[in-house]
């Protein structure tokens, strides 16, 4: 008891080093590697080599706090908030729709700004869906396997964010919150048939939703074929896996790579891992992995080990969120998958991303200090 | 607020969680070790086969060319430079707004709009816009800072003289090739070494290397010649006054140092500008005084006098009968501007007796004519570091008739070039020495040191030295009092030398009675000349006589020449206590 006392002492923020240490060390590297990736790029547009890893450093600041915060304030009372959080981001995805509120990127309209600050609604929305599937499932736990109780309602919410999501269009969001909700109801203990009776239904949406739209074709032939047209729709995976390879064992050093001179696009985003490959090799891939699976694994012993039911649900979500967002930008860059446009939590530039992963992480904090006695 | 749990189903629940939880982290164990073997996969066992194919692309083999070197005048003065400048490029690809930048880019260069438009749309990734581009206009386009357009190290030929000497250093097309003159002729020694070597780029072409700095490391060889630019000028400028004033043609000057067969000037009219030689017409390029023979007319008699000499036929003072200005060789008639009775052989080269002329040929025979010619170095290349250095025309005397032995005797029927006859006329000069006409002084290395020294280099000997000397006189004679070249007679110095008026070919195959090259060979000083000077007129329409027309501007070379080169005057003359 004594011992539970004097560890309960302890701030959230210190008690989980096995998170905070690896955090610290992705966003440091992640600063690092984003001003090696994008100097030449910021140059170019910017006429300055430090406009990205600048505005980085401001986000890394701010995601600190945000973490600090999070894991200081109970986590128990984000359950009574859990509605007001989810229609937030039935706002936030409409708001998008909204000109002048709305902002065009690279084709699509995934960006809010407000007051000067661009945000990317559909980042909340993981964070959102992972606190009210909690709440929900929570709540539903002792009817959790009836069909029309633990299962479809969910079904229901996932399909009305996926439809928001997908105007925007992003199939990538989609895929992860989907995932998101399927792993967080395995781990409620929604009955497997319900789960598996969800596979002859996506097939054919996904089927649908690459078919339908050409650009998703051109990535899935891109992914499969890429060799095969290397300079158009193979272009980036093709790229990416020399960015890799040509790392080697140890990497070419940290500044030295080529593959980030105008030849891999999104260097500092969406393929920042490709750049740490190319410069680190493949010993720092294997450390950046081996990070997030500390994090990973701590996050996953969180949700075991929390006081109430709410709580494992909310570290079990936020981890699977985190699993899906690494497993998947990793599988990315190297070839496994097709193109998604997701950003690699802590280590890719980007605000949104950023905050959010790190607000994430600290509510984990704060579930790991409520431990069941 | 509380989760309202009730305690005993916990447990059991929370028993199937955690299963489930479990299970999930080792789908994701299993997961990761894919990815990490993946990672293993392509950064070890495909390594080095991304690797090359990732070098393909940025890691090209290029030749580095050594910039070309220079070539000066005598005084290390420059004639021909190369100076970096800038070329400026695209990358369609990276273009942001293909039409407004289109505009703007066609305004400062003055290119045009619709193709340059057309080229930034392309799907290319790299295309020129503009090559060797102005100081002026790159500081506009970096001022707009394009997307897209970015600039290339490049190098321009350039002649800080302009027109001075251009034809004999000639020019250099946009490829560093050189493609007239000097440039031509000696492009290899002039481009230096080339270098391969492995470069870096990135997707925008742009090269990350010590190109520019190896560039100037593998620097050809400088050419320096014997032109000195002052004289250049003043031949230059003589020149171009006598084809202005006798609204004629064309004009060539040269000025040579007869011992050594140095060229000091050779000069051009009309003169064009080699930084943009293609604004003038290509007549205008090539080294005429060594390319474009043309029939010397009376300058020849003096080659005939010396030889009738050498071969001791004559004396100055042998005496011949010049048949009233009329002479009958088989069925044609030759006539003298004057009619003369008897004349003596110095007086048929000062008042220029055509009749003269043929009498002697005429005792020496066609193949000693014929030998004479070919010995002062005519009918054959002259052998001057120039391109296209022609023999002229000189036929064997074999295929001669009467009438061609005659007319050769006085400078038709036979072609010389420019350089081929100041050549002739300094080995008179220098005591009958003919010696190689030479435009190269040395070729230095880029450092400054002699790579290979070019000397003086004597052919052969063609007249014995009193030989020389008893021409010299009588061609003293044509400048002096009632000889055809009064008007070449400059205060303070012995001038010696012949005057040549010589009726073009028409185009009919008769001789043109109304186009006339009109020339003047000199030397000066008499006893030890330093300079020798050529100026042919080419069609003056009106005077057409050599000692009207070329003389003057021969004293004007050689005043100014010798002012600026501090020689002596060596005679007294009349106008002495006039000054």
């Amino acid at each position: 008891m004594a011992q539970n006392k004097t560890k309960k002492d302890i701030h959230p923020f210190l008690n989980e080093l096995a998170i905070l240490f690896p955090v610290a060390i992705l966003a440091g590297l992640g600063l690092i590697m984003i001003h090696s990736a994008s100097a030449s790029i910021s140059f170019s547009e910017h006429g300055t080599a430090f406009h990205y890893v600048q505005k980085q450093l401001v986000f890394c600041a701010l995601g600190f706090l945000v973490m600090f915060i999070a894991a200081s304030v109970p986590y128990k009372i984000l359950n009574p908030l859990a509605y007001i959080i989810l229609v937030s981001a039935f706002i936030f995805l409409a708001a998008v729709k909204i000109p002048g509120l709305g902002v065009k990127a690279g084709g699509a309209y995934r960006w809010l700004k407000l007051g000067g600050m661009s945000f990317q609604p559909s980042e909340f929305t993981k964070l959102a869906m992972v606190i009210f599937l909690a709440y929900s499932l929570n709540k539903k736990q002792e009817q959790i396997h009836r069909f029309f109780v633990g299962f479809f309602p969910h079904l229901i919410l996932l399909g009305l964010l996926s439809l928001l999501i997908l105007s925007q269009p992003d199939l990538g969001s989609v895929v992860i919150l989907g995932a998101i909700t399927w792993g967080m109801m395995f781990v409620a203990g929604v009955r497997l048939l319900h789960l598996a009776s969800l596979i002859p239904i996506i097939i054919p949406l996904v089927y649908f939703q690459v078919y339908k739209i050409p650009y998703r074709m051109e990535r899935l032939f891109a992914y499969l074929y890429a060799w095969d047209d290397p300079q158009d729709t193979g272009y980036q995976i093709t790229h990416s896996l020399k960015a890799f390879g040509s790392g080697g064992l140890f990497g070419k050093g940290i500044g030295l790579g080529m593959q980030k001179l105008h030849y891999l696009p999104e260097p500092h985003t969406d393929f920042i891992l490709s750049i740490i490959g190319e410069e680190l090799g493949l010993f720092g891939v294997l450390i950046i992995l081996v990070l997030y699976g500390i994090i990973l694994m701590r996050g996953a012993r969180i949700a075991k080990e929390a006081d109430t039911l709410f709580g494992t649900l909310t570290a079990a979500g936020l981890t699977i969120a985190l699993a899906l967002q690494v497993t998947i930008n990793t599988g990315v860059t190297m070839g496994l998958l097709p193109t998604k446009g997701l950003t690699l939590p802590f280590l890719s530039y980007g605000g949104t991303s950023l905050l959010i992963s790190m607000a994430g992480m600290g509510i984990l904090m704060n579930i790991g200090s409520h431990k069941k006695s | 607020m509380a989760p309202g749990k009730k305690p005993d189903s916990k447990a059991k629940t929370n028993q199937g969680i955690n299963a489930r939880i479990t299970f999930l982290q080792w789908a994701l164990v299993f997961v990761m070790l894919l990815l990490a073997m993946k990672a293993v996969d392509i950064q070890i066992f495909q390594s080095s086969e991304l690797t090359q194919k990732a070098e393909k692309e940025y890691i090209r083999q290029i030749t580095v060319n050594g910039k070309r070197g220079d070539i000066v005048d005598r005084n290390m003065k420059k004639l021909c430079i190369t100076i970096d400048t800038l070329s400026v490029a695209a990358n369609p690809r990276m273009v942001v707004d293909a039409s407004a930048t289109a505009k703007k880019l066609a305004e400062i260069l003055g290119v045009n709009r619709k193709k340059l438009q057309k080229n930034l749309e392309s799907k290319k990734s790299f295309v020129w816009i503009k090559r060797k581009i102005s100081p002026s206009e790159s500081e506009k386009i970096k001022k707009y800072n394009f997307k897209g357009i970015f600039f290339k190290d490049d190098l321009i030929r350039f002649h800080p003289q302009k027109e001075l000497a251009a034809q004999v250093t000639g020019i250099t097309g946009s490829d560093g090739k050189g493609l007239e003159g000097i440039e031509f002729q000696y492009n290899k020694i002039l481009n230096g070494e080339s270098r391969r070597i492995t470069i870096e780029k990135d997707a925008a072409g742009r090269y990350y290397s010590e190109e520019k700095d190896l560039r100037d490391k593998l620097k050809g060889d400088t050419i320096v010649l014997t032109i000195d630019s002052t004289i250049q000028f003043i031949a230059e400028k003589a020149l171009e006054q006598a084809v202005t004033e006798h609204k004629a043609k064309s004009g060539m000057a040269i000025v040579m140092i007869p011992s050594t067969g140095e060229i000091l000037a050779m000069a051009h009219a009309p003169a064009f500008n080699p930084n943009s030689f293609t604004d003038f017409e290509r007549d205008r390029w090539r080294n005429r005084s060594v390319t474009d023979p043309f029939e010397p007319g009376s300058t020849m008699k003096v080659f005939v006098a010396a030889a009738a000499m050498e071969l001791e036929i004559a004396t100055p003072m042998s005496i011949f009968f010049c048949e009233n200005g009329k002479y009958r060789v088989g069925r044609s008639t030759v006539h003298d501007t004057h009619e003369y009775e008897w004349l003596t052989l110095k007086q048929i080269i000062k008042y220029s007796s055509n009749i003269g002329a043929i009498k002697l040929s005429e005792i020496m025979g066609k193949k000693q004519l014929y030998n004479t010619l070919l010995s002062f170095g005519f009918g054959k290349e002259s052998g001057i570091e120039c391109p296209g250095d022609s023999p002229g025309l000189l036929s064997h005397y074999d295929r001669w008739s009467a009438i061609d032995t005659a007319a050769i005797s006085f400078g038709q029927g036979i072609s010389v070039s420019a350089v081929q006859l100041i050549n002739a006329i300094s080995a008179i000069a220098n005591g009958g020495t003919l010696m190689r006409p030479r435009i190269i002084k040395e070729i230095k290395d880029s450092n400054g040191e002699i790579r290979q020294p070019f000397v003086p280099e004597s052919i052969k000997r063609v007249i014995s030295k009193s030989t020389a000397i008893k021409v010299k006189d009588m061609m003293r004679a044509v400048v002096e009092e009632g000889g055809t070249a009064t008007q070449a007679d400059l205060n303070g110095y012995s001038v010696c030398g012949k005057t040549g008026t010589a009726q073009k070919v028409s185009k009919s195959g008769g001789y043109s009675k109304s186009r006339y090259t009109a020339l003047f060979a000199a030397f000066a000083p008499m006893e030890n000349p330093e300079l020798a000077v050529l100026v042919v007129v080419d069609e003056p329409p009106k005077s057409h006589y050599g000692g009207v027309v070329a003389a003057p501007a021969v004293k004007k070379i050689f005043s100014e020449s010798f002012h600026y080169l501090k020689i002596p005057p060596d005679i007294n003359t009349k106008t002495e206590h006039n000054q």
